[in-house]
């Protein structure tokens, strides 16, 4: 799987949505991307990628787009 | 297996959480006198299937919990036997609903008789038969009512409140003798006891706490294993909530 | 305790602060009942790895020490990193690791304070932080902090350590509120004097003013502490949560 298919799987699996949504969702968008959906989808990236995140970069994750970004920073290309 | 060759009495057991703690202590090895109001079939069976299931002995005991006479010789039964009792657990209770203004000196009466003032005298007696072997532990059923403070529970709730404060104080007393006395606290648990609330009152109950969902009495029936046991050797005038987090 | 019951059978435990006391007591008690355990210290050592290696043996459960120091985030981020790749589901944390450092209130520095609050508290948040996000997918687990009754009574000389315990309390209660919906519960244990290194060098005399108010008249045994924490980890508590237990031998 390519790092792009991992990301796209840890929100489809998560939240239980298409794949063609994913680019327009946000924190809170959703109704599944709740504060407890947010940890389960950090857990599941955090997983895929071996990857720790700070807790700076959890709170800011706040979109699919943003968290793209934010995946940067792990040396993760999408 | 947790109480292997340990003897108990339990009052309570035809049902509910007294039924629970009944198969959980028979299913942990122990030896039990059974207690409950009313001989009949159904708890004849259901003492025969647990004993031997579990290759226990199981005595049932019949007396009216009101009553200190019917107790006196229940105990003096208890007594015949020359065993060891290594637990009592004070489960026998009833339940009453209505609001402050609304509750009456009968009900308050009849409440406090079978919730406080019958398992005190029990205690007394069998704390007696603990002293002289320098060990035992006692298990009262309380309710998180009597720390809460909920509607319609002034009566139900102080009963439990003073069987709460009464365990507190015999762990004091008795600790030097090497008993040990706790309470647990349930909070919401599936019995008949739990019919006499509403719905909308169970629902809203739930929407504030951690564990969304009633609890079973074997889960209450698990903690009073664990203190009766020597799991919890080191645990005295404690209050165990089991209530899944209600607020 | 008899050997038939394995109350944490099939189960895996991560315990910290396993080289002595109520951990190393944990540790044993827990294999002992089936769990398999990822045992944090901080230091190793040859007797801790050879005790670790017959326990293992003698119990037929797996035990992996995890050598790290808890108040070092990269440490504790290595050492995540290490049970993820073992991809076992865990079921139970012990947080045990715990320090003092006695003072009156008037001669606690407040580098004494931070560094206690290092250790007992922050510290063991993040690691939590950490250990119940692998948790998460389970839908079931339970964590185990463990307080003091010098959270909740005080203590002469223990301002330190007992506000550090009672923040474990303000954090287990919260926690089991956030944690619920996972289906992970949280509770703490609230020891009183237990015979480990922590109180083996208090001065006769504050020990037996201690012991004049234990109402079963004994000091515990990291094995009564440990044996609660079964209980916690085990199914039977499966509807407590958000509790603070006192062991104490009755000193309320």
């Amino acid at each position: 799987m390519t790092n792009i298919e991992k990301y796209n799987k840890a929100f489809v699996d998560n939240f239980n949505i298409e794949e063609q949504e994913l680019s327009s969702i946000s924190y809170q968008s959703i109704s599944a991307w709740d504060s407890i959906g947010h940890m389960g989808l950090i857990a599941s990236l955090e997983e895929t990628f071996d990857i720790m995140m700070e807790t700076d970069d959890i709170i800011d994750f706040s979109s699919y787009l943003k968290g793209k970004e934010i995946l940067k920073k792990y040396d993760i290309e999408l | 297996m947790l109480l292997e060759n340990k003897n108990v009495i339990i009052t309570g057991c035809n049902r509910g959480i007294g039924r629970a703690i009944l198969e959980r202590f028979a299913s942990n090895g122990a030896n039990v006198f059974a207690c409950t109001r009313k001989e009949s079939r159904e708890f004849s069976e259901l003492i025969d299937k647990l004993s031997e299931k579990y290759s226990v002995n199981i005595f049932p005991i019949y007396f009216d919990a009101s009553s200190i006479e019917e107790m006196r010789s229940a105990v003096k039964l208890i007594q015949t036997a020359k065993i060891p009792i290594n637990a009592l657990i004070n489960n026998a209770g009833i339940t009453y609903n209505a609001l402050f203004q609304m509750s009456t000196i009968d009900k308050i009466k009849e409440v406090f008789d079978v919730n406080f003032v019958s398992p005190f005298i029990l205690t007394q007696y069998i704390s007696k038969l603990m002293i002289r072997q320098k060990s035992g532990s006692i298990i009262n059923i309380a309710s998180t009512a009597g720390i809460d403070g909920n509607s319609g529970r002034s009566v139900y709730g102080a009963s439990k409140a003073a069987i709460i404060c009464m365990t507190k104080v015999i762990s004091a007393e008795l600790g030097e003798f090497g008993i040990r006395a706790n309470s647990i606290a349930p909070g919401m648990t599936d019995t008949d006891m739990l019919s006499s609330m509403s719905e909308t009152l169970i629902s809203d109950s739930l929407k504030t706490s951690d564990i969304k969902r009633v609890g079973k009495p074997s889960e209450i029936a698990d903690t009073a294993v664990f203190l009766a046991s020597d799991l919890a050797s080191y645990i005295t005038g404690q209050v165990i909530r089991v209530d899944g987090g209600l607020k | 305790m008899t050997s038939n019951s394995k109350l944490l059978k099939g189960k895996t435990a991560i315990i910290t602060g396993c080289l002595k006391g109520i951990g190393r007591a944990t540790m044993d008690l827990f294999a002992q009942n089936g769990a398999d355990i990822f045992a944090c210290c901080q230091f190793e050592s040859e007797e801790f790895k050879h005790h670790i290696e017959v326990l293992s043996k003698d119990t037929c459960v797996l035990i992996y020490p995890l050598y790290f120091d808890l108040c070092d985030s990269e440490q504790i981020k290595t050492a995540i990193k290490f049970i993820r790749s073992a991809k076992r589901n865990i079921d139970v944390l012990v947080n045990i690791a715990g320090m003092t450092q006695d003072a009156l209130f008037h001669m606690t520095t407040i580098d004494q304070l931070k560094k206690i609050f290092e250790v007992n508290f922050f510290s063991q948040i993040m690691f939590t932080q950490y250990v119940t996000k692998l948790m998460l997918q389970n839908k079931t687990g339970s964590v185990i902090n463990i307080s003091s009754i010098s959270a909740i009574d005080g203590n002469m000389g223990q301002l330190s350590y007992s506000s550090s315990k009672a923040a474990i309390i303000g954090a287990t209660k919260t926690m089991s509120i956030e944690l619920a919906p996972y289906g992970i519960r949280v509770n703490a244990l609230a020891p009183g004097v237990i015979k480990t290194d922590m109180t083996a060098n208090l001065p006769i005399d504050i020990l037996d003013k201690q012991l004049g108010k234990i109402k079963l008249k004994y000091f515990g045994f990291p094995l009564e502490v440990a044996s609660s924490i079964l209980f916690l980890a085990s199914d039977m508590s499966s509807y407590i949560t958000g509790q603070i237990i006192r062991i104490d031998g009755g000193m309320q």
